[in-house]
């Protein structure tokens, strides 16, 4: 009987003897995890199949950020909307942002899209330039890179250990790198429109020309003078497919495909965006056969 | 005051004009302005009650001069949409910044035509660690749900019923310092305590009366030690799947001394001790990124006991032993439809209106009926259609209909923070 009251009592301890760190989206928790392997506890903040501009910033995402013992977040100003309040009201100092268990993935990325000027007139536009990044696979290496870095600086005595599964993580995903760049060749060159410019880093590593979003600027819902400009345009230049993310809704891209015959493809953004998506192999292995 | 901020407002224009390339400038600071934004709150308004004779109507036994415009000594004191037709409520002056490692200070000014207030100005600690969180300076109280947030985040252009009526239109703003901590669990469980001043209009007060000014034969009410207002709270919140729940109970304890000896009608004057009891609970359900449903409902119940100080003309004033016990309670829902609109409506009511002194007016059955529908061009700007049927007020003991209509924009610019649940 003592034996589980001790038991009991030593638990949570035991619990807490691994490191546990918040981050804000899935694919960052599938890196983190991948890396830290054991020794590591992922908390995801948001949810993969929801805008991640729009995440509601409940009150139980402020326990995980007061019980974590780093953050790592995407930054580029795509958390602006949700995380500061969190990092405010958990009070955590090692989630503060300029503390050595936080962790910005953005200043380690060459960023896309730097606006010249910033005005809120060109709607929601992000000052660093286009925060999602990890949609070109190669970025997720260095990225990869960065998360076994940052857990070495807060874990020094399991160094070895993320090095390994650094290694292992790197030498799995270049031979899928291959293999995606090889299914992706034929469609180099090919155009398509988007919803928002989500998808800027696939498109770049992948060749894909994006002509326009549906959304007038970013963050501003679909007008209809500019959905007429759309069709006008699709006309002109034939792209084959509105990639869509999946979390608008797809009634002016259906419009538009019905006008013009253009295909409307989801493209999930992040790990739990689709039900099928449930890795990041998986996110990828999609994104590179929605295009046929 | 007006001084200082407009110094402030001249430095910080002074530090972001960009004549010389920032690179060029040895002691170049701009890096370190804070965020600044520029929040305007204005409405048109339609009632079907004058303004002079709104600015008379009471809550009986509860508050009186709720709406509309009051003139004290030489200055003038307007609630939001104090008018019919055009009103500029304020102009929302918001700073903020990192201290150093262990502070944040964060500044809300009040510009409006009647003066400039410092809403708020404290320090927050960020460096205690173990889920402690300390505040410094005038702040909003975290009684209760809606009271520490700002106007321009509510979902209606006026504050509930029982708020305004037990607590005045700024609630619990007051000076002093609140602790607050987070429980290392899964489930969020937060418990907070506040010292603070005690200088609320409508409930609270530590301050001398000075009824001898009156007539030379009374003698004064004394002060009484400040600070003077205790708050305690609870809160917790779960999610169910796609719905968050959010529940907190609230405690208020603190002096009360009231002066109204001054008043044109019925001057009065209240020194006692005083309870206030809160209850909140919200639900939000998501539907999806942008659509949401949210039932948000308070509970208030205060327990005024002390000595009602009356009739200032005769040689000494008539001294009536007082208890109040009154309760009342808002409950909304909030349609989130997409980005751009919101519908909502609101029942307020002040249901129990005990007062031990047998000859006051006190009619327990006051409702307040509201509706609104929002559209909003971008997170920066909004624009509310909110209808009003008010059953609370009185005039000489006879209940006034009063049904009002606003039409508000509510505008921001610069770098607002998010804003919390």
């Amino acid at each position: 009987m003592k034996k589980y009251i001790f038991l009991t009592l030593f638990l949570p301890l035991t619990l807490l003897a691994h490191r546990t760190i918040a981050v804000s989206y899935p694919y960052i928790g599938a890196i983190t995890k991948s890396i830290g392997g054991e020794h590591i506890n992922t908390v995801v903040l948001a949810k993969g199949n929801w805008d991640p501009h729009f995440v509601v910033p409940r009150p139980s995402l402020i326990s995980k950020v007061r019980n974590a013992d780093a953050l790592i977040m995407n930054g580029a100003q795509l958390e602006i909307g949700w995380l500061p309040p969190l990092i405010n009201r958990a009070a955590n100092p090692k989630t503060q942002p300029n503390a050595k268990s936080f962790l910005n993935l953005s200043q380690h990325i060459k960023l896309l899209h730097k606006p010249q000027s910033v005005d809120r007139s060109g709607g929601d536009v992000h000052p660093d330039g286009n925060p999602h990044f990890h949609l070109d696979p190669n970025n997720i290496l260095v990225l990869a890179q960065t998360i076994k870095e940052f857990l070495i600086s807060l874990d020094s005595k399991h160094a070895s250990i993320y090095e390994q599964n650094f290694a292992a993580f790197k030498s799995d995903w270049e031979k899928k790198l291959t293999v995606w760049k090889e299914k992706m060749r034929l469609n180099k060159n090919k155009k398509v429109i988007q919803f928002h410019d989500n998808l800027a880093y696939f498109n770049n590593c992948y060749g894909l020309q994006s002509l326009g979003t549906i959304e007038s600027l970013p963050g501003i819902p679909p007008s209809s003078r500019h959905t007429l400009y759309l069709i006008k345009l699709i006309k002109e230049q034939k792209p084959g497919y509105i990639l869509h993310d999946v979390y608008h809704s797809t009634k002016t891209a259906e419009y538009i495909a019905d006008k013009t015959g253009i295909k409307v493809v989801l493209m999930p953004h992040d790990i739990g965006a689709l039900e099928t998506i449930d890795d990041l192999s998986s996110l990828f292995d999609y994104l590179t056969s929605a295009i046929k | 005051m007006k001084k200082l901020l407009l110094s402030t407002l001249c430095a910080t224009m002074a530090f972001s004009a960009d004549v010389l390339p920032v690179e060029n400038r040895t002691f170049e600071q701009s890096k370190f302005i804070p965020d600044i934004s520029l929040i305007m709150d204005a409405s048109y308004v339609n009632r079907d009650i004058e303004d002079d004779e709104l600015a008379h109507l009471e809550v009986p036994g509860v508050a009186h001069g709720l709406l509309g415009t009051h003139d004290h000594d030489d200055s003038s004191h307007a609630t939001y949409n104090a008018e019919n037709g055009f009103n500029l409520n304020y102009a929302e002056l918001v700073l903020s910044s990192s201290v150093d490692p262990f502070f944040t200070m964060d500044g809300v000014f009040h510009f409006s035509p009647n003066g400039v207030e410092i809403e708020e100005l404290y320090f927050t600690s960020t460096a205690l660690g173990d889920g402690l969180r300390a505040k410094g300076g005038k702040f909003n109280s975290n009684f209760g749900y809606l009271n520490e947030q700002h106007h321009h985040s509510w979902s209606f252009n006026d504050m509930p019923l029982v708020y305004e009526a037990f607590l005045g239109m700024h609630g619990i703003n007051e000076t002093g310092l609140q602790l607050q901590w987070t429980a290392p669990t899964d489930t969020y469980i937060m418990l907070g305590v506040e010292v603070l001043q005690g200088e609320n209009e409508q409930m609270f007060g530590n301050g001398s009366i000075h009824l001898s000014e009156l007539n030379a034969t009374n003698s004064d009410i004394d002060s009484e030690s400040a600070p003077s207002l205790f708050i305690a709270y609870a809160k917790t919140s779960f999610d169910i799947d796609r719905t968050t729940i959010l529940a907190g109970l609230s405690f208020a304890s603190g002096s009360s001394r009231l002066d109204h000896s001054e008043d044109e009608e019925s001057p009065h004057a209240f020194s006692g001790d005083s309870k206030l009891y809160g209850a909140d609970l919200v639900i939000k359900h998501y539907f999806d990124s942008y659509s949401s449903l949210t039932w948000q409902s308070e509970w208030l119940y205060r327990d005024m006991d002390g000595t009602m100080y009356e009739d200032f003309s005769a040689t000494t004033p008539t001294l009536t032993p007082t208890t109040k016990k009154q309760a009342g309670l808002y409950t909304q829902l909030v349609y989130t439809y997409d980005k751009s609109w919101k519908v909502g409506a609101r029942y307020d009511t002040i249901y129990k209106n005990d007062i031990s002194n047998s000859d006051a007016f006190a009619p327990n059955n006051m409702d307040k009926y509201s509706a609104m529908i929002e559209y909003n061009t971008s997170e920066f700007a909004r624009f509310r259609l909110q209808y009003n049927h008010n059953r609370a007020l009185y005039e000489d003991d006879v209940q006034q209909d009063l049904n009002t209509i606003i039409l508000s924009a509510n505008i921001s610019i610069g770098a607002h923070g998010a804003h919390s649940f």
